[in-house]
């Protein structure tokens, strides 16, 4: 891997390049601490001065928040079972989107026959399903799965699906004039090919799993990090409850930025490829 | 020795031996019925162990039906297409192909080395034995230690000789060209048609190649076969018996590619 | 006939579904899952009696607005960072944080704070929208070509009209696909929001059926939002053809 001149700009070239901004721009950093510094001022102003409901806690409160929570055992459980729920909902939504999605994708009869559904499926608010889960299932984890699934599968299914669409005609060819065997032409040729949409369906979902094991705990009794800011709202804990969302949120952010990195680094092939 | 300065008029039937790929009362097309498109015409060919035929024609004339017919990705309307006796009904182990469109031919997420043991992991040869074979053909086409490149790491002329490398690492009797050199430039197209020639002449390996430049068609067969008219029909055959050798300033000097060249570019005016 | 072969290919699935589910469920003991016909007569009944279409007025006039103004503020907010690199620089890692907060946990928070009314679900809406909206305008603003730039500037453009004419359409792809980001999630938001605690609207429908144990009435209410959520979203890429059909004509895509 000496040749670097037909390369697009890649991770490779960009560490160097970030690492050489991290040091001519320490002012930068000021700068956003300083942006940091006068969003929270602007908050205290605004709670101090009325602006903000009275019950928004200030500025002190909340940090005080995010170390009560942080130094509670609760938060952390309920973090925990946020989490997991997420997880197992989004880990089914992939398997399951991708396995259909590069099945009906080569197909064209079977691709023109499922478009209304994927499209109904895709673009149908799940959520509204919950209240009719939830007298199905009852507020259980295995619920709260369920729910995940259902929204999360759309993205992945329909990326699958676009990505097994474009297989190009010329590998296309090639894979059956060597007579490659259905299960090798799955994982080796479909597979890779398809795979540049398909993380952008993984990625995408990884959001919306997030997004609706919150919102499940949020509404049910489900327990969970949106329960704790359920209860911390009911209990006029209005610290707390900000701290939790804070919380959520750095974990959405966390889980964005850990997927994005990974992407890059199983898509390296693609980015030369196209690039 | 004083050759025969003059060329012949070629048969569609082998010269002498045994016959290795035989094309019969082969016609192409699309559709059905009455809304059929009839692209290529009761083709008969017969094609003998090591020989070189080329098909030549205008553009658009139908020459890459007719191999994907040959190629078994494509039934024909009519007749047969036989290999080694064997009358194929699809794609075939004997039967290996390099597309105009190297550089999608190959796949990008794989390396150089996997892209060519790709078919043999196909056909369950294990990890070591397909990755010598790899190793053996990319060597073949003067790509030794490449192996570990991705397709996209190299140039043009080096994604299609790896394309070539897959097909003799496949081990086919029959290894069928699609315009294979037209999408690089000059200098490289001489290359790859000189290693094609060697090619043949160290493996034996029997090839049928497609091409519209009349040129190459005449510099790497024994027979050209002229094809045009719509549907597409046989309209010349010749012999140009070069042998095995060529070399790209004295054979293209030879009276007998003059002669050819005349005659196959005026036969494809009046198509 | 062609089209109606077409037709039949694309509409046998959902037709077949649609029928299954009608005859399995014809019959059915358990009462959390009424029949279809039982769903879709109460369904008839609401939207005839005009309780239906109140609740779906009210619901997706929150959405209009609260999407309205997220669009509003994501926009100008998006021009205006996008044109100042400094500026982005300094935001960035702020607003993909906000964007990262799981929208559906806002609600607790606004909704607490703020009562039951619909203002405070339209600035739950607003506030879940405006990330995706304002994120891809920035990336918009930063993709418009760089020669049009320097033209402008030589012609000496006005601020203004080098905004509203040169900037926002050339950053208006972005712009869009910004909303159809923001689009789902701003329903999303919206039923849960009226399902955490509402007097009004679709989700107080259903809330309101599920608590009183009207089961047909809680499952077509699910299904009334739903279909109409399946149908904005449609007309908003129908919208988005319209809109940017020179793009799409370009070939830029």
């Amino acid at each position: 891997m000496t040749t670097t001149h037909t390369r697009a700009p890649s991770a490779e070239t960009k560490a160097p390049r970030r690492s050489a901004l991290l040091q001519r721009d320490w002012s930068l950093l000021a700068q956003r601490l300083g942006a940091l510094g006068i969003i929270l001022a602007l908050w205290q102003a605004a709670v101090l001065t009325g602006l903000l409901p009275s019950i928004t806690p200030t500025v002190p409160e909340v940090t005080l928040g995010l170390w009560t929570a942080v130094t509670s055992t609760s938060f952390w459980t309920a973090l925990g079972q946020t989490l997991s729920a997420a997880t197992a909902g989004w880990i089914i939504s992939c398997v399951l989107g991708v396995f259909l999605g590069l099945l009906i994708g080569p197909l064209r009869w079977l691709d023109r026959s499922t478009s209304v559904t994927v499209e109904f499926g895709r673009a149908f608010p799940t959520i509204a399903l919950m209240p009719v889960i939830l007298l199905l299932l009852g507020a259980t984890t295995s619920m709260q799965i369920t729910m995940v699934v259902l929204s999360a599968l759309w993205p992945v299914l329909v990326q699958s699906i676009l990505g097994a669409r474009r297989l190009d005609p010329g590998i296309a060819d090639t894979v059956r004039i060597y007579r490659i065997p259905r299960l090798l032409w799955f994982r080796r040729v479909l597979l890779p090919s398809a795979l540049p949409f398909v993380t952008t369906g993984v990625r995408i979902a990884a959001s919306i799993s997030i997004l609706a094991a919150v919102g499940i705990e949020v509404l049910t009794q489900v327990p969970g990090i949106g329960r704790m800011i359920t209860l911390a709202q009911e209990a006029q804990r209005w610290d707390l409850a900000f701290a939790y969302l804070f919380f959520a949120g750095l974990f959405g952010w966390t889980v964005t930025a850990l997927l994005a990195r990974a992407e890059s680094s199983l898509l390296a092939w693609n980015r030369q490829a196209s690039g | 020795m004083t050759a025969p300065q003059s060329i012949h008029t070629g048969s569609l039937d082998v010269l002498g031996g045994e016959v290795l790929l035989d094309v019969s009362h082969v016609s192409m097309g699309y559709g059905d019925g009455e809304h059929e498109k009839r692209i290529l015409e009761d083709l008969n060919l017969k094609v003998g162990h090591s020989e070189f035929v080329s098909i030549v024609g205008p553009s658009g004339v139908g020459k890459t039906t007719l191999l994907r017919g040959l190629s078994g990705l494509l039934p024909p309307k009519r007749g047969t297409v036989s290999v080694a006796g064997q009358t194929i009904t699809g794609p075939h182990p004997d039967i290996a192909a390099v597309f105009q469109d190297y550089s999608r031919s190959l796949m990008p997420w794989m390396t150089t080395r996997e892209n060519v043991a790709f078919p043999l992991q196909g056909q369950g040869v294990g990890r070591r034995e397909r990755n010598r074979r790899a190793e053996e053909s990319l060597e073949e086409v003067g790509l030794s230690g490449q192996g570990d490149k991705y397709p996209w790491e190299m140039s043009g002329g080096m994604q299609q000789r790896v394309a070539i490398a897959r097909a003799l690492a496949y081990h086919a009797k029959v290894l069928l060209m699609d315009e294979p050199f037209a999408s690089v430039d000059a200098q490289t197209r001489f290359d790859l048609e000189d290693l094609v020639v060697n090619l043949r002449e160290a493996l034996g390996v029997t090839i049928v190649l497609v091409t519209h430049d009349v040129d190459e068609a005449i510099y790497l067969a024994d027979r050209v076969i002229v094809i045009a008219e719509k549907p597409a029909t046989v309209v010349d055959v010749i012999e140009t018996g070069f042998g095995t050798v060529r070399d790209q300033v004295d054979t293209k000097a030879d009276p007998r590619f003059q002669d050819a060249r005349g005659r196959i570019l005026t036969r494809l005016r009046k198509a | 006939m062609k089209t109606l072969i077409r037709a039949g290919w694309t509409l046998w699935l959902p037709v077949l579904l649609v029928t299954i589910w009608w005859f399995a469920s014809a019959n059915s003991t358990n009462i959390y899952v009424p029949s279809l016909s039982r769903i879709v007569e109460v369904l008839w009944r609401d939207i005839s009696s005009g309780l239906l279409i109140d609740a779906a007025r009210v619901s997706l006039t929150n959405l209009a607005v609260g999407l309205l103004i997220a669009a509003a503020v994501g926009i100008l907010l998006g021009l205006l960072i996008g044109e100042t690199r400094r500026l982005r620089l300094i935001l960035d890692p702020y607003i993909h944080f906000f964007r990262s907060v799981p929208q559906s946990a806002l609600v607790p928070l606004i909704i607490g704070a703020m009562g039951i009314g619909a203002a405070p679900k339209i600035y739950t809406v607003a506030f879940a929208c405006v990330w995706p909206i304002l994120l891809n305008t920035i990336d918009g603003v930063r993709g418009v070509e760089p020669t049009i730039r320097s033209v402008s500037r030589v012609f000496g453009v006005p601020k203004l009209l080098y905004f509203r004419r040169v900037v926002l359409p050339g950053a208006m792809p972005q712009v869009v696909a910004g909303l159809r980001v923001a689009l789902p999630i701003g329903i999303v938001v919206m039923v849960v929001s009226e399902l955490f605690a509402s007097n009004q609207g679709l989700g107080f429908y259903i809330l309101n059926s599920s608590a009183t144990f009207q089961i047909p009435e809680t499952w077509g209410g699910a299904l009334m939002v739903g279909v109409i959520g399946y149908i904005i979203v449609i007309m908003f890429s129908l919208f988005e053809r319209r809109v940017l059909s020179w793009y799409f004509r370009s070939g830029a895509l």
